[in-house]
């Protein structure tokens, strides 16, 4: 070939290159990323990876807003905190709840609690804020006023009227965050109101805001102020994996690839507690042959080696569910013990083909198909850029291959995914159930008639369209129970259905993925201490940070 | 003058196209606003039905159907209103985009300015001292920065510059103790943040302005008038810059106006590697969660910039170039 100048130049240039990548790879490898404590905050302040500004941070902390700053959890908090770990409520701002019959709840609002600018907090905050979220349903994050007809102030208690028979409510409605009437009585439109200069009743206060990073202060009128022993916290806009690794970060809420080989490797005093946080789960379409057919989903099931898909989706940390819908070992005690195995279905090719067999499949010339022959071909509906989704559905595809089937998988941005699943415009579908803390309103979401609609038409929940007049029997009677046994034996029934019928078919857990450093603080929840999830995002965060000490090193 | 009449009319009709477009294309992704929402939310735990709803209440079920939705946001474009973000919600989006837009058009603007007249100057020299390592150099070197993909080079100078040496901040736009204003400290912390970024850019795109120029001023300096004016005595720098470069110019000015028409869309790749809060940031947020608002007004911003920058450079041309009138 005639060289001329112009590809000797390109040659030369292309050869150059691979030499200096090759060199880089080589070099990456034996680089150390080692992190410590920036030197510039004080022993008593902490770094946490919770809040996300980007490209900046907007001074938003109005705790009703999707977009709030994350710490407006850590001002305003509700009457009472649902541990969504183990289901535990823990009276926060109410002193106590009582039911005394399904249709009312009273919360004793606590004595000696005084909001952040000195006033006193009382049971006319409760009452004003619940009627603020009446008047702006778009605050109603939560939708309290979906099951209150009313809301009274009696003495020191707050009386809270249902709608109908609905104890589970109570756990949804005592989870509102309560602001002070003094302040947002005066203000026109809430729905809209950013908050630059937050009161609440929560350890910690507004500190110096930039776009870029903000500090949070101890409240010294905090009505725990003796249980706060960090004095400040401190907020970056940019948490990027690589930040949090090296930049000496005391808590971070992320998952981080090879966990032990970053971040423990960073500081001997790093450490990582990923408790389940929901069962990343199979959605069938139950409107829609074969999936409708219990035999076809049961071998869908047996085909699984469940323990493979979790490995590969998160890399061995985090465990296979069983097929109760309970989150283990928190959830051990609500456990049905009737369910074998703790609800753990065991890969089973013989018995995968069977059940194909009872939905009329069969395997020829190594592939499955129907009655007439047609082989069987499968679309599971993910998430883009969920990528520890994608492996596990790349897990289950190979899986299924050995049964005969064939998998596609369809990919549509996360919005679009939303939309598919609310339509019912999906075969099979990931998605993540349970982990609200309340085994009532993990069913309910998934199970409940009243989140069925037609296909096409938007369902909210219960996205694979499931429907049981003896479940619905079951969630009714749970709204009309105060007893804990009772409850916990309509638990039981529902977990059994679950394991019976595969309305949706569990795979693994997905974590709550907690990094901490126990070089400043320690009192971080870890496995042997599961008192509450590593969560720097919700009211949990109030019970670490009124759990924490200062570490003996930095005494 | 019926030239400049021509060129503004059609300045006027691939507006209008292009801010029609700029309509209809965000909505013809599939899911709502609600969706994006509801899908950032559901990664942090369940959402429930109410949530849903809420969300719906909060950011508006666009009133009317499509065609008088048009027709709204015909009248918000000429008023300059573009409402709130539904990202940032309940941020006006004019706000968020006066943010972002300094450090964009300082940071991209700048370093597209120090990278035309270094590749140009470069090209020149390069096609003048053929042949030798002036040539060799910056053709070798260019060709081979310009092939790097725009992130990989930021990847390694922000692993290598930023965290192993430690040389340079490794995110954001100045330091986070810094409050933006005109103080010393702040301008000093906002141009040490902008070096990794700066530079990414600049060895990406500095490559192509150098053989652009060198290209044409090769072909150039064959021409007859050139070997004229070398005939005449002249001296070389002379023939060099006043004859030749001044005519190989016109083909890399025209890249060069449309290059900075583009500034004002920021560079995606790079701000968001460098957690720069510029356009590009800004508008990569926008787009994955489908804030239509904040769209709009970028992409218009986006457009409206690039066909502004084609029409000067076709007035300019008109001037410079006679033959272009007809």
């Amino acid at each position: 070939m005639h060289t001329t100048p112009r590809t000797r130049t390109r040659r030369a240039a292309a050869a150059l290159g691979s030499l200096l990548a090759a060199a880089l790879v080589l070099t990456g490898c034996s680089i150390d990323i080692k992190s410590a404590p920036d030197p510039s905050l004080g022993a008593d302040t902490m770094l946490i990876a919770a809040d996300n500004g980007s490209p900046s941070l907007q001074r938003v902390f109005n705790p009703y807003l999707p977009n709030t700053r994350v710490a407006s959890w850590y001002m305003f908090e509700p009457l009472v905190i649902l541990n969504d770990l183990n289901g535990d409520e823990e009276p926060w701002l109410a002193s106590k709840t009582e039911i005394p019959d399904p249709q009312t709840v009273v919360f004793t609002i606590r004595q000696g609690v005084k909001w952040s600018d000195g006033k006193a907090f009382g049971p006319d905050d409760v009452k004003f804020t619940f009627d603020m979220l009446k008047k702006f349903p778009s605050l109603d994050l939560k939708g309290a006023w979906q099951y209150m007809k009313s809301v009274e102030v009696k003495g020191d208690t707050v009386v809270v009227h249902l709608k109908g028979d609905d104890v589970p409510a109570a756990q949804i409605i005592e989870q509102t965050q309560i602001v002070p009437e003094h302040i947002w009585s005066k203000v026109k439109d809430p729905s809209t109101f950013t908050n630059p200069d937050p009161v609440g009743t929560g350890p910690y206060n507004l500190g110096n805001f930039t776009p870029q990073e903000y500090a949070m202060d101890k409240n010294p009128l905090y009505w725990q102020a003796d249980k706060v022993k960090v004095q400040h916290l401190v907020l970056p806009a940019s948490n990027t994996q690589l930040d949090v690794v090296t930049k000496g970060y005391d808590w971070a809420f992320s998952f981080i690839s090879d966990v032990k080989g970053t971040w423990n490797a960073a500081n001997p005093s790093n450490t990582y507690w990923f408790p389940p946080g929901g069962t990343i789960s199979l959605f069938p379409n139950l409107t829609e042959a074969p999936f409708n057919d219990l035999d076809f989903r049961k071998g869908l099931s047996y085909a699984l080696d469940r323990k493979a898909v979790g490995d590969a989706a998160a890399e061995g940390y985090m465990q296979q569910a069983g097929q109760t819908g309970m989150l283990l070992p928190n959830q051990e005690d609500l456990l049905d013990p009737a369910i074998p195995d703790k609800g753990l279905i065991a890969q089973s090719d013989s018995q995968a083909k069977s059940s194909f067999a009872k939905a009329g499949y069969t395997m020829k010339d190594g592939k499955l198909v129907d009655t007439t022959g047609k082989a069987l071909t499968i679309t599971i509906t993910t998430a883009n850029g969920y990528s520890d989704w994608l492996r596990a559905v790349q897990a289950i595809t190979k899986q299924w291959a050995a049964v005969g089937i064939t998998v596609k998988v369809a990919q549509p941005q996360p919005a679009a995914y939303q939309l598919a699943l609310r339509n019912g415009d999906f075969q099979l579908a990931m998605g993540s159930v349970g982990g609200t803390g309340s085994v009532y309103q993990d069913f309910a979401n998934n199970l409940s008639s009243e989140f069925y609609t037609p296909i096409g038409n938007q369902a909210a929940n219960n996205f694979g369209r499931y429907r049981s007049a003896e479940v619905d029997a079951i969630l009714n009677e749970f709204t009309t129970t105060t007893d804990e046994q009772e409850q916990k034996q309509l638990g039981y029934r529902l977990q059994q259905i679950y394991y019976d019928e595969l309305p949706s078919i569990g795979l693994y857990y997905g974590g709550s993925w907690g990094l901490f450093s126990t070089q400043k603080f320690t009192g971080w929840p870890s496995a042997d201490d599961p008192y509450t999830s590593p969560k720097t995002y919700v009211s949990t965060a109030l019970l670490i940070l009124t759990h924490l000490k200062k570490s003996e090193a930095a005494k | 003058m019926t030239y400049a009449l021509r060129k503004v009319g059609l300045l006027i009709l691939t507006l209008w196209a292009a801010i029609t477009l700029n309509f209809f294309l965000p909505r013809l992704m599939p899911g709502s606003p609600t969706d994006a929402a509801i899908a950032k939310l559901s990664q942090n735990g369940p959402v429930t039905a109410a949530t849903r709803k809420a969300i719906e209440i909060q950011l508006g079920v666009p009133d009317g159907n499509l065609l008088s939705q048009y027709g709204q946001y015909l009248k918000q474009v000429l008023t300059l209103d573009f409402g709130v973000s539904y990202t940032f919600y309940p941020q006006p989006v004019a706000d968020l985009v006066g943010q972002a837009l300094p450090y964009t058009l300082i940071l991209v603007g700048f370093v597209t300015i120090v990278a035309f007249v270094l590749g140009t100057l470069l090209g020149v020299l390069a096609a003048w001292k053929r042949g030798t390592w002036l040539d060799a150099l910056p053709t070798l070197g260019g060709s081979f920065a310009s092939a790097f993909p725009y992130f990989w080079t930021a990847l390694l100078l922000l692993f290598f510059l930023g965290y192993v040496f430690k040389i340079f901040p490794t995110s954001g736009a100045y330091g986070v103790t810094n409050v933006p204003g005109f103080s010393g400290a702040f301008i000093g912390s906002a141009l040490n943040h902008a070096v990794l970024p700066a530079v990414t850019i600049l060895i990406t795109s500095l490559g192509g302005w150098i053989l652009g120029m060198r290209n044409t001023m090769i072909s150039t300096l064959g021409d007859d008038y050139v070997t004229f004016a070398e005939a005449n005595g002249l001296k070389p720098h002379t023939v060099a810059i006043r004859y030749a470069a001044r005519n190989a110019i016109l083909p890399n000015l025209t890249s060069f106006g449309l290059a900075l028409g583009g500034v004002v869309g920021g560079s995606v790749l790079v701000e968001t590697v460098f957690g720069y809060p510029g356009i590009g940031y800004l508008l990569l947020k926008a787009v994955t969660n489908q804030d239509y608002p904040l769209m709009q007004a970028l992409f218009l911003m986006i457009t409206v910039s690039v066909l502004l920058a084609n029409f000067i450079v076709d007035i300019l041309y008109g001037v410079l170039d006679p033959r272009t009138r007809k």
